[in-house]
């Protein structure tokens, strides 16, 4: 009875432990899942808003106080706090934009009766602006609105400086000087630039010089003879003026020279007046609005001639009614066009997309903007109603076509795919085009695995077939710890000391390609000479040994005759060579030394499961096959090699999968060039290195920093899929062959 | 670990010795295999065989019987070479085949594993098509002819009275076929290499008795045509298929004569008692 009892017991302490394993191992096998799971859900989730399209949310709308009903001018501050509205009777007001309420009233100089017709705004960094009249006078003048902080918060203190005021010389009769319409910027140095039609259609510049505190003035009336001037630009730098005609003609001068105005190219753009110009930032894209409501960027393109030619890049959306104001943003190539019925659109000029389409108002739009961070969109219109429109858009560039297409980039030849995340100044266009890094993660894996997988599978037949069991026993371990090398350590010495060894003793290294199978084909021969008997006396083993000698003859003459070789065939150089012939660039880290570090890193995963899957042949099988006659060859050919070939592509695929996502040793054995070119002598950047060097570089939350996540999550699809699809033909490939 | 690698050491005696004569009830046969004084060893310790003086007649079947452990597997493999493979074994003595000596570094291995054919205990057919595995053995040593392998299959499969069951899924996979089939299959298989001798080891020891029935019914046919060892287990698949008998025990040649001599009138004790079931 007590026996039992204690039977009892250890049963159910048995059966205990038993549930909590199982509970155990099933906790542990939903946890991966669920951990891989939280991986790619975090990863969709930092990529996702770049799939995200621009937005806009009205925020608020009333009519604006003590403002005469022609407004010029308007402008927010950083904070969308305050904005400022100037109109035709120089009346500068600031209001509060939360409620409209008037916070300074200022007045520009005028004389009695004086009315302003035009007003520019002269950069994208300051409020500052010229302002012309009916009486030929021109004001120049900055806004500052100052953040204060104080204990109450923060308040925004408007104020105005008067710069300069002029007066235009008179056409010469008694009708006093109109500035009709007048174009104006303030650049870095504080040279400014005006540029204005008078009331007889002449055009004029003036161009203040603040190194020297000169002024220069000029008519270019004579270069557009009887055509009439319609809209005008000046680019932020101060050094291009561009004019366009009631014809569809545009003409470009260049002001380097501040005496002389050079006209440097003229040309046509549509059969419509042109209604609106304007400069984007970059100073090098130009967009063109006509009368007929089309919106063209335009930008000069180094012809085969080389000289530069604006050429047409995309055209937008177009407006049911003339183009009649652009204004475009000081923080990357959106911009804004308005035309005469209160529509207005938003675009990107870098991918050429409308990305908002939007009706204002009822009325016309007399002035707009976005505000100084590109967060919102302010417009008065005609009844002096003001608008105030959250926009948020935080990446326009990072459209499928921006990031898997050609993209016409500011400064090239044509479209191209490019990666180019930052570059010097705010001004810089990033390039986020997806496609070099994924080529260059698939040229790595290439030539890792045109080196490796021969090596690796060719090892594992060896050593699981015709290698004596000591040399096996010896092998194993060896290659195990070749797994276990960690990849800085191959990254560092491929990058700091094999490749340079690689590169002085090229010719050698890459003659070693021709001698070796020369030297060994010899070999064979001459070993075929022996008798046979004294052949097979030879313990099974020692040929590795016989082959050392011939390895190493076929390396020495190889290092040997490479500088003949490069010599006689290459000039004695062999990298100018390749440059001139094939215009490819020798890069010390380059394609090949990748590959074979790479491949180092690759060899120990295929080899191990290679070979387990060749040693996994039933020993019937192999036996069957001798018994019938074949060779060992024959029978590693026919029987063993099907039989494994499951385990073989699989352990090919593993290798495969790690040479896609290492990242170390492609960090630091190439140069990082994201190019497209597959040639074996120049680098690559791979999109696991890329992830590595740019992410501490990133913004959170910005562009690059998503598109690196994104990037991020290619590759893990990548790897999925190559896991995927490996385990689905292996599967096959072992219901075929591998039933025993 | 399948280590293909012919690794043996052959020594043979250094001072002629006396070889045994014909037995006589083997007088008016051809002798195709005979061994002379063959020990041999897996390693130093395992002393496998003794002193085997064996003489197998021409178109004849003759088994192998004896206990577990006796060495009938190990002596059938001297026959093809097949201990080859085991790292670390060697023999002495001397294995003739038609009078040659098989372990003279002059014979090629591969044809002598084609003329001395094998079949296993367990079925091993290769994991390809029917057709494919009967093609196997003429590809490898170097028939190509589309016409004659195609005949080659046709007679093979017919001789191992398989080709009724599968001539209408020559390009199903083999290992579709039932354990009978597939050893039938492999029975084919090594006659598509038109060999000499075939031996046997234990070929249907796996069996269901309707299979063994019918993988009997085979060896009775090509005994017009082969040489055939087997080894067996059953003493009446014995009684009902061979000519002789040899009966082995601890690695020695106990005794060998006609199969009806040894199942009723033995020379020696041991084999009637074996025979009898008194111990084994
Ligand atoms: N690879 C090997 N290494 C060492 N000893 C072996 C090896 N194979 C067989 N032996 C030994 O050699 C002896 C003979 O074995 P063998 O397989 O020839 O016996 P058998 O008569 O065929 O037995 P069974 O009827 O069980 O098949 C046995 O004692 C066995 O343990
Ligand atoms: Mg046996």
């Amino acid at each position: 009875m007590e026996q039992n009892d204690t039977k009892q017991q250890h049963y159910e302490s048995v059966y205990r432990a038993d549930r909590w394993a199982k509970r155990f191992i099933t906790a542990g096998g939903y946890g991966i899942i669920v951990s891989i799971l939280a991986i790619l859900l975090f990863l969709v989730y930092q990529s996702l808003p770049l799939g995200q399209n621009a937005s806009l949310k009205h925020l608020l709308s009333y009519p604006v106080t003590d403002t005469g009903n022609q407004v010029l001018l308007t402008g927010s501050d950083s904070y969308m706090e305050i904005f400022y509205t100037l109109d035709q009777a120089g009346r500068l007001n600031f209001y509060h934009i939360s409620d409209g309420s008037l916070v300074l009233a200022e007045k520009l100089p005028l004389g009695e009766g004086e009315k302003l017709l035009s007003a520019a705004r002269g950069s994208l960094g300051r409020d500052v602006f010229a302002a012309g009249s009916d009486s030929g006078r021109v004001i120049t003048a900055e806004i500052s609105m100052t953040a204060v902080f104080s204990d109450s918060g923060r308040v925004i203190v408007p104020s105005l400086d008067i710069e300069e005021t002029w007066t235009a010389e008179s056409a010469g009769d008694s009708i006093p000087n109109h500035i009709e319409q007048l174009a104006f910027v303030q650049n870095e140095d504080l040279s400014r630039f005006w540029a204005w039609k008078d009331h007889v259609g002449n055009i004029h510049l003036r161009i203040y010089d603040a190194d020297d505190e000169e002024t220069y003035q000029h008519t270019l009336q004579d270069y557009f003879q009887n055509l009439t001037v319609t809209a005008m630009t000046l680019s932020h730098g101060g050094d291009n003026f561009i004019a366009g005609t009631q014809s569809g003609d545009l003409f470009w001068f260049k002001l380097d020279d501040f005496e002389s105005p050079e006209l440097k190219d003229t040309w046509k753009s549509t059969q419509n007046a042109i209604s609106s110009l304007q400069y984007l930032l970059g100073d090098q894209a130009l967009v063109i609005g006509d009368n007929q409501g089309a919106v063209e960027s335009w930008f000069p393109v180094r012809t085969p001639a080389n000289w530069l030619k604006f050429t047409q890049i995309h055209r937008f959306e177009s407006h049911p009614a003339p183009v009649t104001q652009i204004y475009t943003s000081s923080r990357n190539r959106n911009f804004l066009t308005v035309d005469n019925k209160g529509n207005v659109k938003l675009h990107y000029a870098t991918t050429g997309q409308t990305e908002l389409n939007f009706r204002a108002s009822d009325f016309p739009i007399q002035a707009a903007g976005l505000t100084p961070k590109s967060n919102g969109i302010i417009a008065v219109d005609g009844q002096r109603q003001f608008t105030l429109f959250q926009l948020n858009d935080p990446h326009p560039e990072s459209t499928f076509q921006g990031l898997f297409g050609k993209v016409w980039y500011e400064g090239y030849p044509q479209p191209e795919f490019v990666w180019q995340s930052t570059g010097g100044s705010d001004e810089f266009e990033p390039k986020l085009s997806l496609i070099p890094l994924i080529f260059g993660t698939l040229k790595g894996t290439l030539y890792a695995m045109l080196f490796s997988v021969p090596i690796a599978i060719m090892a594992a037949i060896y050593v699981s077939q015709f290698s004596p069991h000591w040399l096996a026993r010896a092998i194993k371990p060896t290659v195990e710890i070749m797994a276990a090398l960690p990849s800085v350590v191959i990254g560092f010495l491929a990058g700091l000391y094999f490749s340079p060894l690689f590169e002085e003793y090229l010719m050698g290294f890459l003659s070693v390609f021709i001698f070796l199978p020369v030297v060994f084909i010899l070999a064979v021969l001459i070993w075929r000479m022996v008798p046979e008997h004294h052949r097979t006396r030879l313990k099974p083993g020692t040929e590795l040994a016989l082959l050392i000698p011939v390895v190493s003859l076929a390396i020495a003459i190889s290092i040997w005759l490479g500088p003949t070789i490069e010599a006689v065939f290459f000039g004695a150089n062999f990298q100018q060579w390749i440059f001139t012939n094939l215009g490819v660039t020798y890069e010390t880290r380059n394609s090949l030394v990748v590959g074979f570090a790479l491949g180092f890193a690759v060899i120990p995963i295929i080899f191990t499961m290679a070979e387990d899957a060749l040693t996994n042949v039933p020993e019937s099988l192999s036996s069957a096959s001798l018994a019938l006659g074949a060779s060992r060859w024959q029978t590693v050919r026919r029987v063993i090699l099907p039989a494994a070939s499951g385990g073989i592509f699989a352990a090919t695929m593993l290798g495969l999968g790690r040479a896609v996502g290492e990242t170390m040793i492609v960090l630091m054995a190439t140069g990082n060039t994201p190019i497209l070119d597959l040639n074996p002598f120049n680098g690559f950047r791979a999109m696991s290195a890329c992830i590595a060097v740019e992410i501490p570089e990133a913004p959170v939350g910005g562009t690059l920093y998503r598109v690196l996540f994104f990037t991020a999550l290619l590759l893990f699809v990548f790897t999925f899929v190559i896991n995927t699809v490996s385990s689905m033909i292996g599967e096959r490939l072992r219901k075929k062959y591998a039933r025993f | 670990m399948v280590n293909i690698q012919e690794d043996i050491a052959v020594t043979t005696p250094t001072e002629p010795q006396e070889i045994p004569a014909a037995k006589p009830f083997l007088a008016n046969e051809r002798i195709v295999i005979e061994t002379q004084r063959l020990d041999f060893y897996y390693n130093p310790e395992a002393h496998a065989l003794k002193n085997i003086n064996i003489q197998i007649p021409d178109k004849k079947v003759t088994a192998f019987i004896g206990p577990s452990g006796c060495g009938k597997s190990t002596l059938l493999r001297c026959f093809n070479r097949m201990n080859d493979l085991i790292a670390g074994a060697y023999l002495t003595g001397k294995v003739l085949i038609d009078g040659e000596d098989v372990y003279d570094s002059k014979i090629r291995l591969e044809e002598l594993r084609k003329n001395v054919g094998m079949v296993f205990q367990k079925s091993n057919p290769f994991p390809m098509t029917i057709r494919e595995n009967v093609t196997f053995g003429p590809k490898v040593n170097g028939i190509t002819g589309k016409d004659e392998l195609e005949e080659i299959v046709v007679s093979s499969l017919k001789q191992a009275d398989l080709w009724r069951e599968v001539k209408d899924r020559l390009d199903a996979s083999a290992l579709d076929l039932s354990g009978g089939q597939q050893q039938r299959l492999c029975i084919a298989r090594t006659l598509a290499n038109k060999p000499e001798i075939i031996l046997m080891d234990e070929p249907a020891s796996a069996l269901d008795p309707i299979s063994t029935g019918k993988i009997e019914e085979t060896i009775n046919e090509l005994k017009k045509d082969y040489t055939i060892v087997i080894v067996t287990h059953n003493m009446q698949q014995a009684a009902r298929i061979s000519d002789y008998t040899a009966f082995m025990m601890l690695g020695e040649m106990v005794e060998m004569d006609s199969t009806k001599r040894i199942f009723t009138n033995p020379t020696v004790k041991m084999t009637e008692d074996y025979i009898t079931g008194r111990f084994g």
